[in-house]
C-alpha cells in the first residue's frame, strides 16, 4: 500500500515539472531568432500572399503567450499538432520511434550483458594485466568522440565494401524474403551499434568495476571472508548485490535515453531515427515537433527515475525501512 | 622508456590495420600522369521525339537507340526527403522534383534549345495576338489505372486547382496580369483553349505544370483547401497514386528512400513501338548531407552524383579506372552576388536603415564600380571552386537562353578602382587607409550566412581584395535566419554576399528581385509603408523593361528588353555578381542513352535510359 501512495505522489510531483519544462522550451524556441519561413522568404518565386498564408497557418502572427496557450491546450487533449509542413506530428514520430527503439534496445542489451561481467571481472582481477588492458580499451572507448568514430567506421565501410553506408534497409528491401529482411537490417545495424556500444560499454564497465571495488573493500565482505564463506558466495551473494544498487539508478537514465540517445550517431549513419528528425526540426524551429520530442524526453526521464526508484525499493531493504 | 615504446607499438599497429583495409582508388602502376583524362566526351543527341499514331493512339516516339528493359537507377536527394507527393502542394524543390516524376505536363522544355515542346499535349498553337493558347491532346493515352487522359483532366487541373488557388499558389500568383487571371475552356474531348487577359509570354512555361487525374483529385478538391493541403501526403499508400509520368510510386520509406516503378501505360514508345520506360525501378535515396552522398556513390549504392568543385579533380583521375563517366553540364543557374544596401529611407522609429555616411558611399556609382573592379573573380573561382566555375558579370545565369552575350567580362583592376574613388573625392592617408571626402574612414560590415562554407570563403577573399583599396571590411557570417530577417524585415545591413537560383528559361521569374517593389528587391527593399517612395532612374527603367518583357510575345522582342535590363545591372552595379559554379555529374557507364544537357541535367530523358552491358 505504502508503495502505491509513493508512486501516486511521485506522478503528481511531475506535473508542475512538466509545465515548467514546456514553458521554458517553448519560449526559448520562439524567442530564438530562427524564422521557420526564412527559406520561403528567400525564394524569388514565392509571393507575399503565400508568406502571409503560411504565417497564419503556423500561428506566427499571434503573440507568443497565445501560441503557448494553444499548444498546451491541444497537448493536454493528446493532440500533438502538425509540423511546419502540415504533417501530423504523431505520425512523424510513429515512423521513427520503432527504429530508434530497435537501435537503443540492442545497444543497451549488449552493453549490460557484457559491461557488467567485465566490470566484475576487472574488479576481481584488480591490478592484473587483464584489468589494465580493459582499462586502456575502455579509456579509448570513452575518449573517442562518437561522431568521429562513426565517420571512421563509414570510411572503413566504403573502402572495404563490407558494410552498407548508413540507412536501415537496402533499396530492394521490399522484395526480400523475411529472413533476408532480418539479415539486411542486421547488416545495416552493425556499424551504428558498434559506435554506441563502444561508447556506453566503457562507462558502464568502469562504473561496475568501481562499485565492486568499493564493496569488496567494505567491512561486511571482510567479515564474510573471515567467517570462512566460499569466495563464490562472498562475491555473488554479498558483494554483487550491494554493488549493483547504483546501477539501477543508471538503468533509469538508460530508459530515458531510449528515445533520445543517439542523435549524432544517427545523423552520421543517416539512420532514420528520432534523433535525426528532431535535429532537423530544431534547425528549422519546427515548434510542434520539437516540443513533442522535448516533452517526450522529459516524461521518459521522469518515468525512468520513477521506475529506478521503485526497483530500488524492491531490491534494497534499507530504503524501504527509511521511507 | 618502456611506456614510450608501448605507445609507438600501438600507433604502428593502428596505422598498419588502417593501411591494410584501404584499397587504392587508382592502381599503383597507373598514376595520373600516364593517362590523360582531359578527353571531353562528345555527346551526339538523338533526334527529337516524334508523334506516332498506332491504332488510333497518339504515342510519342523516342528516337534514341533501342535498349534493354529492366534494371534500376539509383539517384539521391539531399535533406529530409519529400514533404508531400502532391505536385500542387509542394513548397520545396525536393518535393516538387519527386512528385513531378509521376506527373507529366502538357508541354516540356527542349533540353537542348530551351524552347517549349509538346509532351502530354500532341501539339499546341498560339494565336497571333498572343492571348490564345490552343492545346491538342493525344487520343487514347491513359493514366496508370487505365482511365483515358482527356480535356476534362486539363480543364479540371487548371480551373479547379491552380486558378482556384488550392495548395501552393505561386503559379497562380505569377500569372495574375493586371489583377486578372487567364481562363481555360474545353473545346472538345481532346482540345483545350487557354486565354490570357493580355499577351503574357511567361504563360507558355506554366503549361509544363503537371496535369492531375480528375477522377482522383475531384473528391479531394470538393472537400476544400484544408483537406487538399493534406491530400496525397507522404503517408498516402503508394497504390492510391494514379499517374501520367514514366514512373509511379512504389514505396516511400521516411528518411531513407523513395522507390518508383514503371508506369505500364506510359505514352512514350521506342523505335520498335514498345512502351517505355526501360527501367523497372527508379530509386531516390534520401541522404542527409553531401559527404554521405559521396560515400554512398563510392560504395556503389548510388548511380548518379553531382560533384562539388573540390572533388572533381580526384574523380577525374579515377575515371579511366572506374565504372563511371563524368559530364560537364556547364554553369548552373545560381547567381552568387555581393550587394550594397542602397536604401536611403527611415524606419518606423525615424532612424535611417543605413548610416547616412555609408549611404553616400553606396549610392555613389563610382564607389560601387571601384568595389566591382577590386573583386578578383578569377582567383575566387580558382581557389573556392577549384577552377570548376565561371566568373559572372550578368544578372541572368550563364546558361540562360536570355543571356546578354555582349556584356564582356573583365579582370581585377585596382588602378581603375583607385581612379574611380579619386573621382568621387575619396582619399588615402599615409598608411593607405581610405577616407571619404568628409574625412570619414571607409568601414562597413559585410554579411553572409554562416555555415555556407563557400560564401564564407568568398567573403574572406573579397575582404582582402577590398582591403587592398584601403577599406575596412568587417566580415561577419551570421546565422541564416537572422540574415534573412535583416535582408527582408529590419533592413539594417551594409553589404551582403548571397545567392539566388534563377531560371535559365524565364527571366520573369526574377521579377521579385529586380522590380523595385518586389518582395526580394534586396538592394533597396521597400516595405509596405515605402511602396511609393522615389525610385532611382535605373530602377524605373528596369521596372518598365520587366513589364514590357512579360507582355511581349516574340522571343526576339523579349530578348531585347531583357538584354537591356542586364546591361543596366551590369553598368549600375546594384548587384556585383561573382561567379557561377559549374555542374559536374558522374554517372555509372552501364547506363546508356544518357545525353546530359545544361538545361535538362542528366535524367530528363529517364524513360530512354537503359542498363546496357
Amino acid at each position: 500500500m505504502e508503495i502505491y501512495k509513493y508512486i501516486v505522489k511521485r506522478i503528481l510531483q511531475t506535473i508542475p515539472l512538466l509545465i515548467i519544462v514546456s514553458l521554458i522550451s517553448f519560449f526559448i524556441i520562439r524567442l530564438s531568432p530562427v524564422d521557420p519561413l526564412a527559406e520561403l522568404r528567400l525564394n524569388p518565386s514565392v509571393s507575399q500572399e503565400t508568406l502571409q498564408k503560411e504565417s497564419q497557418r503556423l500561428g506566427l502572427d499571434k503573440p507568443i503567450i497565445i501560441q503557448y496557450g494553444k499548444w498546451a491546450k491541444s497537448f493536454i487533449k493528446g493532440d500533438l499538432g502538425i509540423t511546419s509542413n502540415g504533417e501530423k506530428v504523431s505520425t512523424k514520430l510513429k515512423e521513427r520511434i520503432p527504429n530508434t527503439i530497435l537501435l537503443t534496445i540492442i545497444v543497451i542489451f549488449l552493453t549490460w550483458i557484457t559491461g557488467i561481467p567485465l566490470g566484475i571481472l576487472a574488479a576481481l582481477k584488480w591490478k592484473t594485466s587483464f584489468d589494465r588492458i580493459l582499462t586502456v580499451l575502455t579509456s579509448i572507448g570513452m575518449a573517442i568522440p562518437s561522431f568521429f568514430f562513426a565517420v571512421l567506421l563509414l570510411i572503413f565501410a566504403v573502402k572495404t565494401g563490407w558494410f552498407p553506408i548508413g540507412g536501415l534497409t537496402s533499396a530492394n528491401f521490399a522484395d526480400m524474403t523475411f529472413v533476408g529482411q532480418v539479415k539486411d537490417i542486421a547488416h545495416h545495424l552493425v556499424l551504428p551499434v558498434t559506435v554506441l556500444f563502444t561508447l556506453s560499454l566503457a562507462g558502464l564497465q568502469r562504473q561496475m568495476r568501481a562499485n565492486m571495488l568499493d564493496v569488496l573493500d567494505s567491512d561486511y565482505v571482510k567479515f564474510a571472508r573471515a567467517k570462512g564463506l566460499s569466495e563464490f558466495k562472498v562475491i555473488y551473494k554479498h558483494a554483487l548485490r550491494n554493488a549493483v544498487n547504483p546501477l539501477i539508478t543508471l538503468l533509469g537514465f538508460e530508459f530515458a535515453g531510449l528515445l533520445s540517445g543517439a542523435a549524432l550517431t544517427e545523423y552520421v549513419f543517416q539512420y532514420p531515427g528520432l534523433g535525426r528528425l528532431i535535429l532537423e526540426a530544431v534547425l528549422k524551429s519546427d515548434i510542434n515537433l520539437v516540443m513533442a520530442s522535448l516533452m517526450m524526453g522529459a516524461i521518459m526521464l521522469v518515468m525512468g527515475n520513477l521506475i529506478a526508484d521503485i526497483l530500488l525499493i524492491i531490491t534494497d531493504p534499507r530504503i524501504r525501512v527509511k521511507s | 622508456m618502456r611506456r614510450v615504446l608501448y605507445v609507438i607499438l600501438v600507433i604502428i599497429l593502428v596505422i598498419g590495420l588502417l593501411k591494410a583495409c584501404i584499397k587504392r582508388d587508382i592502381p599503383e602502376s597507373d598514376t595520373i600522369s600516364t593517362k590523360n583524362p582531359s578527353t571531353e566526351i562528345k555527346i551526339t543527341y538523338p533526334e527529337d521525339q516524334k508523334n506516332v499514331t498506332i491504332n488510333g493512339i497518339d504515342y510519342l516516339q523516342s528516337q534514341a537507340s533501342i535498349g534493354q528493359f529492366g534494371g534500376t537507377l539509383t539517384s539521391s536527394t539531399i535533406g529530409e526527403g519529400p514533404k508531400t507527393f502532391n505536385p500542387f502542394n509542394t513548397k520545396d524543390n525536393i518535393s516538387s522534383m519527386l512528385s513531378e516524376v509521376m506527373y507529366d505536363g502538357l508541354l516540356t522544355t527542349n533540353p537542348v534549345t530551351g524552347q517549349p515542346i509538346p509532351k502530354l499535349a500532341k501539339s499546341f498553337s498560339i494565336s497571333d495576338d498572343g492571348k490564345e493558347y490552343t492545346i491538342n491532346l493525344r487520343h487514347g493515352i491513359k493514366w496508370s489505372d487505365g482511365k483515358p487522359i482527356t480535356a476534362d483532366d486539363v480543364v479540371f487541373t487548371w480551373r479547379d486547382i491552380i486558378l482556384a488557388g488550392l495548395g501552393n499558389t505561386s503559379i497562380r500568383d505569377s500569372i495574375i496580369i493586371d489583377g486578372k487571371l487567364p481562363t481555360v475552356e474545353k473545346i472538345d474531348d481532346y482540345t483545350v483553349k487557354f486565354i490570357t487577359p493580355e499577351p503574357f509570354a511567361p504563360f507558355i512555361r506554366m503549361l509544363s505544370t503537371p496535369i492531375a487525374p480528375k477522377h482522383i483529385f475531384e473528391p479531394a478538391v470538393k472537400k476544400g483547401s484544408e483537406y487538399f493541403d493534406t491530400f496525397l501526403s507522404t503517408n498516402t499508400k503508394p497504390e492510391n497514386f494514379v499517374t501520367s509520368g514514366a514512373f509511379k510510386l512504389k514505396e516511400y520509406v521516411p528518411a531513407q528512400r523513395v522507390v518508383y516503378e514503371r508506369n505500364p501505360n506510359y505514352y512514350i514508345i521506342n523505335k520498335n513501338n514498345e512502351k517505355l520506360p526501360y527501367l523497372d525501378k527508379l530509386v531516390y535515396l534520401i541522404v542527409g548531407d553531401l559527404n554521405n552522398e559521396v560515400l554512398k556513390f563510392e560504395a556503389k549504392e548510388l548511380d548518379v552524383i553531382n560533384l562539388q568543385g573540390s572533388k572533381v579533380a580526384r574523380y577525374k583521375a579515377m575515371e579511366p579506372h572506374s565504372d563511371f563517366v563524368i559530364y560537364n553540364l556547364g554553369p548552373n543557374t545560381g547567381t552568387m552576388y555581393l550587394a550594397m544596401n542602397l536604401n536611403n529611407r527611415k524606419n518606423d522609429k525615424g532612424n535611417f536603415y543605413v548610416d547616412p555616411k555609408k549611404q553616400v558611399w553606396f549610392n555613389d556609382l563610382n564607389f560601387r564600380k571601384a568595389v566591382d573592379y577590386a573583386v578578383d573573380r578569377k582567383n575566387i573561382v580558382l581557389n573556392i571552386a577549384n577552377g570548376i566555375g565561371e566568373p559572372l558579370f550578368t544578372a541572368e545565369s550563364l546558361n540562360s537562353i536570355f543571356l546578354n552575350k555582349n556584356l564582356k567580362p573583365y579582370d581585377k583592376d585596382l588602378e581603375k578602382s583607385r581612379e574611380l574613388l579619386k573621382k568621387s573625392g575619396f582619399k588615402w592617408d599615409k598608411q593607405g587607409r581610405l577616407y571619404d571626402k568628409f574625412g570619414n574612414r571607409v568601414e562597413f560590415d559585410m554579411l553572409t550566412n554562416a555555415g555556407n562554407t563557400e560564401r564564407e570563403a568568398i567573403g574572406v577573399m573579397i575582404k582582402q581584395d577590398l582591403e587592398d583599396l584601403g577599406m575596412k571590411v568587417n566580415f561577419k557570417p551570421i546565422e541564416f535566419n537572422s540574415l534573412v530577417n535583416k535582408l527582408v524585415n529590419t533592413l539594417d545591413w551594409d553589404v551582403v554576399i548571397m545567392g539566388f537560383t534563377g531560371s535559365p528559361l524565364e527571366p520573369n521569374g526574377g521579377k521579385n528581385v529586380m522590380m523595385s517593389d518586389g518582395t526580394l528587391h534586396v538592394y533597396n527593399m521597400r516595405p509596405e509603408k515605402d511602396k511609393n517612395s522615389p525610385r532611382y532612374d535605373f530602377e524605373k527603367r528596369i521596372d518598365e523593361l520587366f513589364i514590357k518583357g512579360a507582355l511581349a510575345t516574340k522571343f526576339e522582342d523579349r530578348k531585347k528588353y531583357y538584354d537591356e535590363y542586364q546591361k543596366i545591372v551590369y553598368e549600375e552595379k546594384p548587384f556585383i555578381y561573382i561567379y557561377s559554379p559549374t555542374v559536374i555529374v558522374a554517372i555509372r557507364d552501364k547506363f546508356k542513352n544518357v545525353f546530359p544537357t545544361s538545361l535538362g541535367g542528366v535524367t530528363y530523358n529517364i524513360e530512354e535510359i537503359y542498363v546496357g552491358e
